[in-house]
């Protein structure tokens, strides 16, 4: 591997960039600048103003004042275009690819090669193969595939390969991770340092600390619209990273609530369906079962499953003991069972309505009899969820788009606990959030278990499953490989419990 | 219960064009004027309502116009039984109840198909379009049915008018409009299509009752319907299988220019009513300025145009 430390040359230059929404400062004159050749990590909290540095980068916003060079020259990023001219490829943390067509067809979108008019289909697959070999994306086994068949990791080397199909001279990565599992995010990291050997400057975004410090050069940290300056990556320890980050300091481990196990709360016995392999488990009431597995494990529908929304051929479920047949999500709702999804937009939120609408969604029993809606009852549940997590709104019928991820998050499993749920399931709960949000969700939690909840907690982030979690079920292909204490077992067995050969193809 | 914009420039729309054909046509404001042209927006209002809710949860139901025409061949066939001597109170609710269960047939198959299978609304109705309209060809061989003039009850519900002075299709309109606006706006089954419109799957996780309240929508829509077929035959006097040809067109576009929102999840009852009014000032206003009936078309598809124009641009 060619490290960087010889090139010195800067190829983006950002001076003094401020931008104002309104009233708002989003970025306060910042700096930043990116050589050839570096993987530059770009750190803050939700609402720190990356985004709005990246969009500016992308030609989506111009900025109010202030300076941006490209090798050496001082440009303007008009619009996206402009952006495109320049050598600039963004990757955004929602993907954008057209899932009915092939990889090779994606990554020539907009640009597909023609013979006398006509599309060119053999040279679209040849140029994209040879494109795949050039960065080494042996993942990506046929460029004729469908996207939609692909790996949530393979088509984010398909995004990134049509970003440098191109070429890209910067490439900016917003939260490349977030959805990737720990072998494929691996190979996405093989990847990003090939293409740095190759002179490319790589702008990349992410909440997972460890991720970068493993992967960056430097870092470079904003806080409330300001950069707080950049440092070499190897003279940081994560710890002052955080503090860094936060402006204060953050406990890095999270203190684990006391196990005092009641009842058996929930009990699944040899459930079977399509995607689940007789699974067997129990969750007693106060303690926290972590369910660890890869992407695509199988780990939301066995969630789906025990919520009533699958259907499952064999096994069954009891809660307190007594078997219960769980045919819709209503049933399993007034079981006490609540399930907070994976993907807050797509399945959690409605996004066009308001934080209230939102909140009180659940609740219509409670504040709506028959045709006479009691705004006062409702207003009471959303201010009750509010002021419970703190979440930070204007104004409660403020559309929740507007809301920062962590807020969202917290809308979406705060307004449960009008009336606290028996079990709890809780699919990524931590997805996309700052360490703040973060911070604030597993005391959350740790108060929850407290009172008696029973939790299961499903993440692919396995220190983070580690650190909370009483038991960790390790879930691999649908079925339950083992259960083990957190405290008897390292990260790097429960790795090669989950990934099973994989980990060593990919290093 | 929840409006994240409001109507005010509907509203504004509406009381603009009132005066541009006040001072265009002589005697537009009188109150006769006014009511006639309540009357006229009766059958399409009524529609528009129920299409409302369909759009509403992200559907569509195309079979309004055909259901209406089946909806009036069926409850005057049945009306038409026996002699004049032998008609009673019985013929007539039979007759309604004949009328409305056919409507709600259709809607339930609607909303089964819609819920429990992944056709597209738009396809199934379509369908079930071409379905009923040919069952209302098998009528009396095709040809239209006269209500008998002794059906004294029957006519007046297209005819009549409260006090002699409301006509009697405004005053089921308006109940209609009461009942659609309540329970859109102030029930949890209105609230639950607000939520299935703007996130289906986030609705399911909220444990409200998808295939339910998408069936009831659908039945919902086609009894309305039901009940503004019986307004049409009563005014035509007589029942006719090619009756509401494109009337789910101009139901759409009442609730278009209301406000609601194609994809779903957006639209208030208030906004249908205001976009059927407009889109009936159009039609009476023009006709009584004396433009030709060609043009009057083109100038109501700008309308429908520019309404959703600005809509859109408001709302981003």
């Amino acid at each position: 591997m060619i490290k960087p430390t010889g090139s010195h040359t800067s190829l983006l230059v950002l001076e003094r960039i401020t931008k104002r929404f309104g009233g708002v400062t989003a970025l306060d004159n910042v700096a930043f600048d990116l050589r050839q050749g570096e993987i530059h990590a770009l750190l803050g909290e939700n609402g720190a103003g990356k985004s709005t540095l990246i969009k500016i980068l992308a030609g989506v916003y111009t900025p109010d004042a202030g300076i941006i060079r490209i090798d050496d020259q001082i440009v303007h990023i008009r619009d996206v275009a402009d952006a495109d001219r320049f050598g600039i490829r963004v990757i955004h943390q929602e993907l954008s690819l057209a899932p009915n067509l092939s990889a090779a067809e994606n990554i020539y979108l907009g640009r597909e090669p023609t013979r006398c008019g006509w599309l060119d289909r053999r040279k679209m697959d040849e140029d994209a193969q040879i494109l795949i070999e050039q960065l080494g994306m042996s993942e990506i086994r046929d460029v004729g595939a469908t996207v939609s068949d692909l790996s949530v990791a393979q088509r984010q080397l398909v995004e990134i390969a049509r970003a440098l199909s191109c070429q890209a001279k910067i490439l900016v990565l917003d939260e490349p991770t977030s959805s990737l599992a720990e072998a494929e995010t691996e190979a996405l990291f093989s990847t990003l340092k090939r293409l740095r050997s190759q002179s490319v400057g790589i702008i990349y975004i992410s909440h997972r600390l460890e991720e970068i410090t493993r992967l960056a050069d430097r870092i470079t940290v904003l806080r409330d619209g300001r950069s707080m300056g950049t440092q070499t990556t190897a003279h940081i320890h994560q710890r002052e990273l955080i503090k860094w980050m936060v402006g204060r300091d953050i406990v890095d481990h999270f203190h684990r609530p006391p196990h005092k196990p009641g009842n058996v709360a929930l009990e699944v016995n040899g459930l079977v369906s399509s995607k689940i392999h007789d699974v067997s488990f129990q969750l007693h009431y106060g303690e926290i079962l972590g369910l660890a597995g890869l992407v695509g494990s199988g780990r939301s529908e066995l969630a789906r499953a025990i919520f009533g929304i699958d259907p499952f051929t064999a096994g069954e479920i009891r809660i307190d003991g007594k078997p219960i047949v769980l045919t819709s999500p209503r049933a399993a709702l007034d079981a006490g069972i609540v399930l907070v999804p994976e993907d807050r937009r797509k399945e959690g939120l409605v996004m066009i309505q308001s934080v209230g609408f939102n909140i009180s969604l659940p609740w219509t029993a409670e504040w709506i009899s028959f045709c006479t809606p009691n705004e006062r009852k409702r207003i009471e549940i959303i201010d009750h969820a509010v002021n419970n997590f703190e979440i930070k709104l204007d104004h409660i019928n403020q559309c929740i788009d507007g809301l920062s991820g962590g807020n969202q998050q917290k809308v979406l499993v705060g307004r449960w606990m009008e009336h606290l749920p028996k079990i709890l399931i809780l699919d990524e709960p931590t997805r996309g959030i700052d360490v703040g949000a973060r911070e604030e969700m597993f005391n959350f939690i740790s108060d929850l278990v407290e009172q008696g909840v029973a939790i299961l907690f499903i993440s692919s982030d396995l220190a983070e499953v580690i650190n909370v979690c009483h038991h960790v079920a390790l879930y691999r292909d649908g079925h339950i490989l083992k259960t083990v204490t957190p405290d008897a077992i390292s990260l790097e067995t429960i790795m090669e419990q989950l990934t099973g050969a994989r980990i060593h193809e990919t290093d | 219960m929840r409006r994240i914009k409001g109507l005010g420039p509907l509203f504004a729309a509406m009381i603009i064009l009132l005066i541009l054909f006040g001072v265009m046509v002589p005697n537009f404001l009188t109150r006769e004027n006014l009511l006639d042209l309540l009357q006229q927006i009766s059958v399409n209002a009524i529609i528009a309502f129920g299409m409302t809710l369909t759009i509403m949860i992200g559907g569509i139901d195309l079979s309004v116009g055909a259901v209406l025409a089946l909806v009036g061949t069926s409850t005057i066939y049945v009306l038409s039984f026996g002699d004049a001597e032998t008609q009673s109170l019985l013929h007539f609710v039979l007759a309604i109840l004949t009328g409305l269960g056919v409507a709600g047939a259709f809607g339930a198959f609607n909303g089964v198909c819609a819920a429990k299978t992944k056709m597209p609304p738009f396809i199934i109705t379509l369908a079930t379009m071409m379905i009923a309209r040919g069952s209302a060809y098998c009528f009396n061989q095709a040809r239209p049915i006269p209500i008998a003039d002794h059906q004294t009850v029957f006519l007046t519900i297209g005819n009549g008018r409260l006090f002699g002075v409301i006509p009697i299709p405004v005053l089921i309109m308006l109940v209609l409009f009461a009942v659609a606006g309540i329970l859109l706006h102030r029930t949890r089954f209105g609230q639950h299509l607000y939520a299935i419109g703007g996130n289906r799957e986030a609705a399911r996780f909220t444990g409200i009752p998808l295939a339910r309240t998408q069936i009831i929508v659908y039945i919902l829509c086609a009894v309305f319907t039901g009940i503004a077929g019986m307004i049409n035959v009563s005014q035509l006097y007589s029942a006719e299988p090619a009756a509401g040809i494109g009337f789910e067109l101009d139901a759409i576009a009442a609730a278009v220019v209301g406000g609601t929102s194609f994809t779903g999840g957006i639209g208030t009852m208030n906004g249908t009513l205001i976009g059927a009014i407009i889109i009936g000032i159009l039609d009476k206003g023009l006709n009584q300025a004396g433009v030709h009936f060609s043009i009057q078309d083109i100038v109501k598809g700008f309308v429908i145009l520019a309404a959703v124009y600005m809509d859109v641009r408001r709302r981003k």
